[in-house]
C-alpha cells in the first residue's frame, strides 16, 4: 500500500491510496503471455486457414510457410517456459505454505454468479461484493489455464507426432490437430469478448501492467478484499469516504 | 511396332529397290491408272517383295488389298499417294534413307496433312521431347497407329494399353496385375487405360511437379464420381476427405500457388502405388493394413506401429473408425457454442445493465 500525490498544486493535494494487486513477477508473466499468445495466434491463423486467399497471400512461398512454423514453435517454447515457471512458482509457494487461495474457485463464486445474474436481470439493485478475484476473473484464469494446457499438449503432439505415437495411439494425431485449431479459436474469441470487455470496456483496468488499483476501484470491484485490508470500510459503493491514510495492511 | 513400320515402308521401298539396286522384281501393269491403289498393288501385293537399306536392315515392301481394306484409311478410299505423295509413277524416285527409323520419321510427317491437331499435340509430348533429345526410338504416329493397317486404337479398349506396352513393357506388366489392368482384361469398360491418366497425343512427362500436384484431381475424375463408385461399392468421398487432410491441404496450396515447385506431401499414388494399384483388401496392396506402416515410413522414417492409426483412411469422422477424432469433434461442437454463447450473453447483459444505470444516474 502506498500513497501517491495526484496533483502538483499544493493547495489541491489529494492523497489517493493505492493497493497492490499484482506482483512484478505476475506482471511479467502476463506480458510474456500476451506476447507469446499474440505471436502464436498470428502465426497459427494463416496455417489453420491455409486454403484461404488471405492466408495464401501471407504464406506466399513455401519458405514463408516454414518461417511461420518456426516462429510459431519459438513462441510456443516461450509459452511453455512461462507455464513451467508459473506452475513451478505455485508449487514452491505451496511448499512454503505461502500460496494464496484467492484464485481457486469456491462455493461463494456460485452465490456471487447467482447474485450478479439477478443484478443484471434487474432483479436486485446491488452488485454482490467481491474479494480479490471475482468469479468473472476466476473464469478467465481457469478457462485460459486449461485452454493453454490443451494447446501445449496438442501442440507438442503435432510438433513431434512420431515421438507422440511411440506411447499414444495414432488416432490422437488428427484429434490433436482438430483440438489445437478449435481450442485456439475459442480461446481467442473468449479473450476478445470476455476478457477485453472486463478490462477495457467495463472499466480501464491496467493493474496487470501497473501492479496497483486505486481505493475507488477497490471499493467498487473488490469491496470484500478492501474490507479485509482496511477493516471498517463499508461495502456500499455509494458512500465515497475519505479513508485514513495508513490503514491496516 | 516393327510390323506396321515394315508394311508402310514396304510400299515405298519396293520401287526404290528396283531402281537403286537395279533388281526390278515386277513391273506395274500399264493398263492400270497410275494414281490407283490397284496400280501400286500390282507390284506390292507380294509378301516376298523387300529391299536392303544401306545400314543392312531389310525392309519388306509388301502391302495387300486386305491389309488396306482393314485400315481406317483404305475404307475411306484414300489412295497410296495420299501419304506417299512423292511417288507418282513407276519407276519411283530414289529413296535416300539409311535406316528404317530414318525413313519412318520422315514419312510420318505426312499425317499432319489431315490430322494437324493431334499431330501438333504430339509435338508437345514427352515423346517428341525425347526424340528432340536424340532418342529416335521415341514413338511417332505410325508406331502406335500403324501404317497400312491403321485402326481405331480404342477397339477393343485393351488394345490401347497393349500398344503402350510395346515399349513400356515393365509398366504394362505392373498395370496388368493391378486392379485396373485386371478388370480391363476382363472387358470392364470403366477402368482407366494408359491414356486416361497420361493423355493421348500430348502425353506429358509424369515425373514433373506439375503432373504430381494434379494427381489427386486425376484420380478424382473417377473416384469422386458417386454413380461410378457405387457400382463397385467404393466410397466417392475419398477425394473430398483427402482434400481436408494434412496431405491434401498442402497439395491444394501447391497446386494453386506453386505448381512448378516440387512438394513432398503425399498424393494418391504415393500410398496406393501408380501402375500397380490394388484393392486395399489385397495383401500385396501398399495400403493393405499389413503393408501400410512400411508405406508411411517411406516419408515418415522412424514411425512406429501406432502411427498408422493417425491415418483416418479416407473415412469421414465416425465413432468406429476414428473414435478420438469423433469425441474431440463432439466435445468441441458443444464447448464452442457453450463458451461463445455464455460469454456473449453475459457481456451483453452487463452492457445493458451498465447503460441503464448510467442513464438513470444522469437523469437523477
Amino acid at each position: 500500500m502506498s500513497a501517491i500525490p495526484r496533483s502538483a498544486t499544493p493547495e489541491h493535494t489529494r492523497l489517493v491510496r493505492t493497493f497492490q494487486r499484482f506482483t512484478l513477477g505476475q506482471r511479467w508473466e502476463h506480458a510474456i503471455l500476451i506476447l507469446s499468445a499474440l505471436v502464436l495466434a498470428l502465426t497459427g491463423l494463416p496455417q489453420k486457414y491455409r486454403a484461404h486467399e488471405i492466408s495464401q497471400q501471407i504464406l506466399s512461398t513455401p519458405e514463408r510457410v516454414q518461417l511461420f512454423q518456426q516462429i510459431h514453435h519459438l513462441a510456443a517454447l516461450l509459452l511453455i517456459l512461462e507455464v513451467l515457471y508459473h506452475l513451478g512458482n505455485a508449487i514452491a509457494l505451496l511448499f512454503q505454505r505461502r500460496l494464496s487461495g484467492d484464485i481457486f474457485p469456491s462455493l461463494s463464486d456460485f452465490r456471487d454468479a447467482w447474485l450478479m445474474l439477478k443484478y443484471l436481470l434487474f432483479l436486485s439493485k446491488e452488485k454482490p461484493a467481491f474479494g480479490k478475484y471475482n468469479f468473472e476473473q476466476k473464469v478467465t484464469y481457469w478457462f485460459l489455464f486449461f485452454g493453454v494446457g490443451i494447446m501445449i499438449a496438442t501442440g507438442l503432439v503435432l510438433w513431434f507426432p512420431i515421438t507422440a505415437t511411440k506411447f499414444l495411439p495414432g488416432g490422437v494425431i488428427p484429434a490433436a490437430k482438430l483440438a489445437h485449431s478449435t481450442e485456439a479459436i475459442v480461446a481467442v474469441a473468449f479473450v476478445l469478448i470476455w476478457h477485453f470487455y472486463h478490462v477495457h470496456v467495463e472499466r480501464l483496468n491496467l493493474s496487470i501492467f501497473t501492479g496497483w488499483l486505486t481505493e475507488k476501484d477497490m471499493r467498487n470491484f473488490h469491496a470484500l478484499e478492501l474490507q479485509m485490508l482496511v477493516p471498517g470500510t463499508p461495502l456500499a459503493e455509494n458512500h465515497p469516504q475519505e479513508s485514513e491514510p495508513g490503514g491496516a495492511a | 511396332m516393327a510390323k506396321f513400320e515394315t508394311r508402310m515402308l514396304a510400299a515405298i521401298l519396293a520401287v526404290s529397290g528396283a531402281i537403286a539396286f537395279g533388281s526390278a522384281i515386277v513391273s506395274p501393269s500399264p493398263a492400270l491408272a497410275q494414281e490407283g491403289v490397284d496400280y501400286c498393288l500390282s507390284c506390292h501385293n507380294d509378301p516376298a517383295l523387300q529391299m536392303t537399306l544401306p545400314d543392312g536392315e531389310s525392309l519388306s515392301l509388301y502391302a495387300s488389298e486386305e491389309m488396306l481394306a482393314r485400315s481406317a484409311h483404305g475404307s475411306q478410299g484414300l489412295t497410296c499417294q495420299a501419304c506417299h505423295s512423292e511417288i507418282t509413277t513407276y519407276p519411283h524416285p530414289e529413296i535416300k534413307f539409311n535406316t528404317r527409323r530414318e525413313l519412318s520419321r520422315s514419312y510420318y510427317q505426312a499425317c499432319q496433312k489431315c490430322h494437324s491437331t493431334n499431330y501438333d499435340k504430339a509435338l508437345d509430348s514427352i515423346h517428341a521431347e525425347m526424340a528432340a533429345a536424340g532418342k529416335l526410338e521415341a514413338p511417332i504416329c505410325t508406331d502406335c497407329h500403324g501404317a497400312h493397317e491403321i485402326k481405331a486404337l480404342g477397339e477393343p479398349r485393351t488394345h490401347i494399353s497393349e500398344t503402350c506396352g510395346q515399349c513400356h513393357a515393365s509398366v504394362y506388366a505392373e498395370y496388368k496385375a493391378s486392379v485396373h489392368g485386371g478388370a480391363l482384361s476382363q472387358g470392364n469398360p470403366d477402368v482407366p487405360v494408359c491414356t486416361d491418366c497420361h493423355g493421348v497425343h500430348s502425353i506429358a512427362d509424369p515425373r514433373t511437379p506439375q503432373f504430381r500436384v494434379k494427381t489427386p484431381e486425376l484420380c478424382a475424375g473417377c473416384h469422386a464420381d458417386a454413380e461410378l463408385m457405387a457400382k463397385y461399392g467404393l466410397s466417392a468421398e475419398v477425394y473430398d476427405i483427402y482434400q481436408l487432410s494434412w496431405h491434401g491441404v498442402d497439395v491444394s496450396v501447391y497446386k494453386a500457388r506453386w505448381p512448378t515447385i516440387w512438394h513432398d506431401s503425399a498424393v494418391c499414388t504415393d500410398c496406393h502405388g501408380i501402375h500397380n494399384i490394388r484393392t486395399t483388401l489385397d495383401p500385396e496392396s501398399t495400403v493393405n493394413p499389413a503393408r501400410l506402416l512400411a508405406t508411411c515410413q517411406k516419408c515418415h522414417p522412424g514411425a512406429g506401429p501406432n502411427w498408422t492409426g493417425a491415418w483416418t483412411g479416407h473415412n469421414s469422422i465416425n465413432l468406429v473408425r476414428t473414435p478420438y477424432l469423433f469425441y474431440t469433434k463432439v466435445f468441441y461442437e458443444y464447448f464452442v457454442k457453450l463458451v461463445l454463447w455464455l460469454s456473449i450473453i453475459y457481456v451483453a447483459l452487463q452492457i445493458i445493465r451498465s447503460t441503464v444505470d448510467r442513464v438513470r444516474r444522469s437523469l437523477q
